[in-house]
């Protein structure tokens, strides 16, 4: 791997300054599980001079509890959402998510913040520079999404327009559906911002000298049910074709509030308004669900070879406003 | 059954302690001194003449010690046949092709160099499809390969190889016939075997006309056969180290070989020359791609009156072995087919993209996966059950078939009819069998299926091995033999078949490292031949070994050799251990007994393996479970029987079962590259989902072998794939064709979605 | 400083210049920078580990974190060394395949020869991240449902199709692992 300077931040505040400092060419690094594969087969046309490792910033790592909400530190390990009880109890639909990544490795390293921050798995995008030279692409600055007239089976269905690729991340598909807010610090201050603000059709919010430093979710509402489902080729180790993760509650046998959002489907994670609108007030059932999931996936419209992610996704909404409450 | 001390037992394997505690070497393991580490530029284009190319600033980067282009590398040509592959060209035919060579002090200095080389390429028209490339008006590839068509027949396979099967009349098959379909299948998913350690060697001139090689292959004798044909008369040692598996595709290597012998010879040090998994999964060699259109006609009660067809072999950029992998496939296909007339005619075609080369089934898994769904339409139309089909036809003692070699054989094995009734019986298939397209069992969206196929080789015993085996004094033995260990655990095998003979303990047979300067002739364990063709050789020399002991004892004694026996190291007359002397005072201590053996080629007893397979379809999502897989064989004897599963469970991997299900290299027809060059993106069996595994393995013996046993290990995941295809289709109701079964395909097949095709651009 | 280390050093190094790691109970105080025995910014671990201290062990294959080959504990925990950078490893406890037999009787670590005692291999070269993906599990978890030994493993690579002899040689090193205590 072509060498880089590398510093340990020792607070967020001197992360920040390094960023500043190297403005746009320095990246940050948690849990090195996206970045150094994206090192190694240097896909994006600079090559950073620096890495700041953010590893060294102590108090990043935590899950702490208030009265009404959570706020999980954006180096927490993916494996810590898993072992924890208070996120089994409260966010269980966060804890299957984290299940779902990758390998028990991976989630040993990965971080919170990572997962959230990912470049996406675009094959074009990433395709190595060792065999015959990256490929170029909007992403990259250059002129069109070599995806569209290629290989799309893994691309957007919804919500491109100039890139295709989609957002892989599991966990901001989970907290999104779960309504979390994220603490993004900067040169200025810190900020708030929802997490399905974050996003944007080529990556992020994230100014070159910004960083996630936590995660806020509220507490659940009473008597509702939290899902995840992803659908990958294999079980481990795949990204998502199609997430859903949906959080619904129930009054009474009728749906007083619902959340659904799809991953995997758009550039974005995606939040099916109109799905969600229909289901309120409404009992839940077999009928229910598949006219949610026609509308969740109202505004598909497929590439050459992923219509199948159509038919995933409707399936998908589907289970997941069918299944129980835990 | 006769009661052996090691064959048939469980024993630890000769390199189990290093394996589990990590000290087994690998090439990557290993370095000399003074090494230099060769770096590979790739081409972006699949296919182009490289009109300038300018290496001045890569040469003079610090830590570069040479550059080599295609102007200043030795005049080696590879490839069969005939010979067409240079190892650095003007001309690039696949993305990731070879263009520029570097040697540097590190493989990060490599790297660094590789982008200061100036390339301009003349952009050429490219062709991936197998019949577009045989088009008058197709880009081509060589120009000694008019319309891409590579010659067929392959000389190493003697005087009059076979190119094709013709046999009988087919206008007489067709009056006979009561059902005559046609169909045509695809396995062109060019699956990589894809094993864990990518190609990696080391090269080391000793002057100008010594190349050592140290590397992985499966076949280190057959390395320096090859480099010593592709590069003229010089001398080659190939050392073989552990081998971080090959699955068939390390075999040959002089892919990777050849370019770091250059680098070597330019820089006057040895290069380590190692591929990344990228540069594993887009330049090295994969499955052929592998079309046929057919014709078959059958009779009600499941006799094949004839076959005929053009069998469409794509090889990709160059020929490894294509033309060897063909022959082997056109006689395979005469071992699971009973039938009096034939018209079946093989094509190998060039295309832009990766070459393929040799992989575990050697033409006859891809001529399967192909070819047995087309003859599943004929038995659709007749009403036969598949396992009935099979059984009725697949090659019986007494029945003949033409073999790679060109000449007519007759199988001398044994009767595989009892291992395909008892496959079923364990598998129940006749519970779970419904009639075609037709699912076991459906369970709201789920449908399951069952399916079955079926692959056998009669190159068990192909080839020449020869072995010596020494005994020594004080009473261990030592094998020298040209094997290496590459996971199959034959070289512990062949230290239990010498243990039984000479009845040592096993701990006192020991073999050579798998040195070609050591070494006699042997063309490694390929083919399932471990077993049947390099056993009973090193049977052979164990015998040799063990007479020439007992008739220096005997004359010492005054009795005959074969009154005597040998146990633990010692000599006596039988029956009477109590007065007994040891090897050391039988030999007089002073010499030692080498003994000889050697193998000739035997295609007289084709091996067996049948799969049958269930599994579970969610046509909601398109997704496929598999849930059970049953194989059975008949081995005539077990050797190790942890060896033995390990093999047998190896139908899932190295590109075999799973090429049913996810398996492919995803290639982008507009750019030339295969997408999915990474072990996410390219999709491989799971410790999460494994299917429900169980073996029938009779032990019905093998008159001709020592011990009554033949090799089954490459064959065993070649029926897999058509089995899977069987299975699917039968759950969902309709003919599924097309490798791998991704749920897209499913989908589409079940009309939820509209059809596309892979190759086809939107 | 040689010519090359100068062309690669466009920017001055920040930070530490030296880090411990801890290998199989072995102190490794090693230098940052480039040249025999040191640690350069981007190395990683599992380089570090093989061509740096010589611990070949553990291997390398997909090199980009999605087959387990290169799995070593660290802090008790199987992480994928080919994914981190050796000078983040400041003050880790890494054990490797070469740290699982007992340092004082050389006996092997029940798994280990629970391995031996199944075939649990093939060609082995993906044996040691799975041998060390184990350990972290029975550390975690002594006596694992086949179901949980599955999962801990699902992130590592076997293409032999060695998996169903492995399962049985965790079991079975579990097994016995709670009967002798």
């Amino acid at each position: 791997m072509k060498s880089f300077a590398h510093v340990n931040a020792r607070s967020v505040d001197e992360a920040i300054q390094l960023l500043t400092k190297y403005n746009g060419r320095a990246k940050l690094n948690a849990g090195g599980t996206d970045l150094i594969g994206v090192l190694k087969d240097r896909i994006l046309p600079g090559y950073p001079e620096a890495i700041i490792n953010i590893k060294t910033i102590p108090g990043l790592g935590t899950l702490e509890k208030g009265e009404d909400s959570v706020s999980i530190g954006a180096l927490t390990p993916l494996v810590n959402l898993i072992e924890s009880p208070f996120i089994e109890k409260n966010y269980p639909l966060l804890q299957e998510a984290a299940k779902t990544v990758a390998s028990p490795q991976v989630r040993n390293m990965a971080t919170v913040g990572g997962n959230i921050c990912q470049d996406t798995r675009c094959w074009y995008y990433r395709y190595p520079d060792q065999i015959g030279g990256i490929i170029e692409c909007f992403r990259k600055g250059k002129k069109g999404c070599p995806a569209v007239a290629g290989d799309n089976r893994y691309h957007a269905i919804m919500g491109a327009a100039k890139c295709y690729a989609v957002c892989p991340s599991d966990i901001a598909v989970a907290l999104i559906a779960l309504g979390a807010t994220l603490t993004i610090a900067g040169a200025e201050g810190s900020r708030t911002i929802p997490l399905e603000d974050f996003y944007t059709p080529l990556g992020n919010v994230l100014a070159p000298e910004e960083m996630i430093k936590a995660i806020r979710i509220r507490k659940p509402f009473p008597s509702t049910k939290q899902t995840f489902l992803k659908f990958t080729i294999r079980k481990p180790i795949d990204f998502a074709v199609v997430s859903v993760a949906s959080n619904i509650t129930i009054e009474q046998r009728i749906c007083t509030r619902a959340r659904i959002v799809l991953g995997a489907v758009a550039p974005t994670p995606v939040r099916a308004f109109a799905a969600e609108d229909f289901l309120k007030g409404k009992e839940l059932c077999e009928e229910i669900a598949v006219e949610a999931a026609a509308l969740a996936l109202a505004g598909a419209k497929p590439l050459s070879k992923n219509a199948y992610k159509i038919e995933i996704a409707k399936t998908l909404v589907k289970e997941a406003i069918l299944s129980k409450i835990k | 059954m006769t009661n052996y001390r090691f064959i048939g037992k469980s024993t630890q394997r000769k390199d189990a302690l290093d394996i589990v505690t990590g000290k087994a070497k690998f090439i990557n393991d290993f370095t000399l001194p003074d090494m230099l580490y060769g770096k590979v530029l790739r081409s972006p284009l699949p296919h182009a003449n490289i009109k300038s190319i300018d290496v001045t600033e890569a040469k003079s980067f610090p830590g570069v010690k040479a550059v080599l282009t295609y102007k200043d590398v030795p005049d080696w040509m590879a490839g069969s046949a005939p010979q067409h592959v240079r190892i650095l060209d003007s001309k690039v035919r696949y993305v990731g092709e070879a263009v520029a060579l570097v040697a540097a002090e590190t493989e990060d200095i490599g790297a660094e160099a590789l982008r200061l080389i100036k390339v301009e390429y003349e952009s050429l028209p490219a062709v991936y499809d197998v019949e577009e490339a045989t088009q008058p008006d197709a880009p081509q590839l060589y120009e000694k390969f008019p319309r891409n068509i590579l010659p067929q027949g392959i000389r190493v396979f003697g005087l009059h190889p076979l190119q094709e099967v013709v046999i009988g009349d087919i206008e007489k098959g067709l009056e006979d016939a009561d059902f005559v379909i046609e169909g045509t299948c695809s396995y062109e998913n060019i699956p990589n075997p894809m094993p864990p350690e990518s190609p990696a060697v080391i090269a080391a001139w000793e002057g100008p006309d010594t190349l050592n090689v140290w590397l992985g292959s499966q076949g280190p004798h057959i390395v320096k056969v090859a480099l010593e044909k592709w590069m003229g008369s010089i001398n080659i040692r190939s050392v073989g180290y552990s081998v971080g598996a090959s699955y068939g595709s390390k075999y040959m290597s002089w892919q990777y070989t050849m370019p770091a012998a250059a680098l070597a010879q330019a820089t006057g040090r040895p290069v380590k020359l190692s591929y990344g998994k990228a540069e594993h999964l887009a330049a090295f060699t994969v499955r052929l791609g592998s079309r046929i259109h057919g014709k078959v006609g059958i009779k009600k009660d499941g006799t094949v009156t004839f076959l005929s067809g053009d069998w469409l072999v794509n090889t990709g950029a160059f020929s490894e072995a294509s033309q060897a992998m063909v022959a082997v496939g056109c006689g395979e296909a005469q071992l699971i087919l009973r039938c009096p007339n034939w018209s079946f005619k093989p094509k190998v075609v060039c295309t832009n993209r990766t070459a393929s080369g040799q992989v575990r089934g050697f033409g006859g898994q891809e001529l399967k996966c192909a070819l047995l769904p087309i003859l599943a339409l004929g038995m659709e139309k007749a009403g036969i059950d598949p396992v009935d089909f099979f059984k009725r036809n697949y090659v019986k003692p007494g029945e003949g078939y033409y073999w790679r070699d060109g000449e007519w054989w007759v199988c001398e094995g044994i009767d595989y009819t009892k291992a395909i009734e008892k496959g079923a019986e364990t598998f129940g298939w006749k519970e779970k069998w419904k009639g075609w397209l037709k699912p076991t069992s459906v369970k709201g969206a789920k449908r399951r299926g069952v399916g079955v196929g079926i692959h056998g080789n009669a190159d068990a015993g192909e080839d020449v091995s020869e072995a010596f085996v020494r005994l020594e004094t004080n009473g261990t033995a030592i094998i020298y033999c040209g094997l290496p260990e590459h996971g199959t655990g034959q070289r512990t095998n062949i230290c239990k078949m010498v243990a039984e003979i000479l009845q040592i303990p096993l701990d006192r047979v020991s073999v050579t490292p798998a040195d070609s300067l050591v070494n006699p002739v042997e063309i490694g364990p390929v083919g399932s031949r471990g077993t049947y063709a390099i056993g009973s050789a090193v049977i052979a020399a164990a015998e040799d070994a063990k007479e020439q002991l007992f008739e220096k004892v005997a004359r010492n004694l005054k009795v005959k050799p074969e009154d005597l026996e040998t146990l633990d190291g010692m000599v006596y007359v039988k029956g009477k251990p109590e007065a007994r002397i040891s090897w050391g005072k039988g030999m007089n201590y002073s010499g030692t007994c080498l003994g000889r053996g050697r193998f000739e080629s035997d295609f007289s007893k084709p091996n067996f393996m049948m799969i049958f397979t269930e599994v579970e379809v969610d046509t909601t999502t398109g997704k496929i479970d598999l849930i059970r897989v049953v194989g059975a064989t008949d081995v005539g004897q077990i050797i190790d029987p942890l060896c033995l599963t390990n093999q047998l469970d190896g139908c899932l991997g190295s590109a075999g079962i799973d090429s049913a299900l996810f398996e492919e290299a995803v290639l982008d027809t507009r750019l030339g590259r295969i997408m999915n060059l990474n072990m996410i993106d390219y999709k491989w069996r799971t410790f999460a989902e494994l299917p429900e595994m169980e073996h029938v393995i009779l032990e019905t013996p093998f008159s001709t072998h020592r011990f009554h046993a033949i090799g089954v290990g490459e064959i065993t995941p070649s029926p897999g794939p058509p089995a899977v295809l069987m299975a699917v289709s039968n759950a969902i109701g309709v003919w599924m064709h097309d490798y791998p079964l991704t749920p897209d395909k499913v989908l589409s097949s079940l009309g939820k979605i509209a059809a596309t095709k892979r190759g086809e651009r939107a | 400083m040689t010519r090359q280390e100068k062309k690669f050093s466009g920017v001055a190094l920040e930070g530490k210049h030296r880090i411990n790691l801890t290998v199989n109970g072995q102190l490794y105080e090693l230098a940052i920078g480039r040249g025999a025995g040191k640690v350069n910014p981007s190395d990683t671990l599992s380089f570090t580990l093989r061509e740096t201290l010589g611990l070949t062990g553990t291997k390398v294959s997909c090199d980009s974190g999605a087959c387990g080959a290169c799995t070593v504990l660290m802090d008790g925990r199987a992480v994928l060394s080919c994914m981190m950078l050796s000078i983040e490893c400041d003050g880790k406890e890494v054990t490797t395949i070469e740290g699982l037999k007992d340092p004082k009787t050389g006996e092997l670590d029940p798994l280990q020869q629970s391995f031996i005692d199944h075939t649990a291999f093939q060609c082995g070269f993906c044996t040691p991240g799975m041998i060390m993906s184990s350990k972290a599990l029975l550390n975690d978890n002594p006596s694992p449902t086949e179901e949980e030994v599955k999962e801990a493993l699902s992130g590592n690579f076997c293409r032999c199709i060695t998996h169903y002899h492995v399962v049985d040689a965790v079991m079975d090193a579990a097994k016995k692992g709670v009967e002798s205590k």
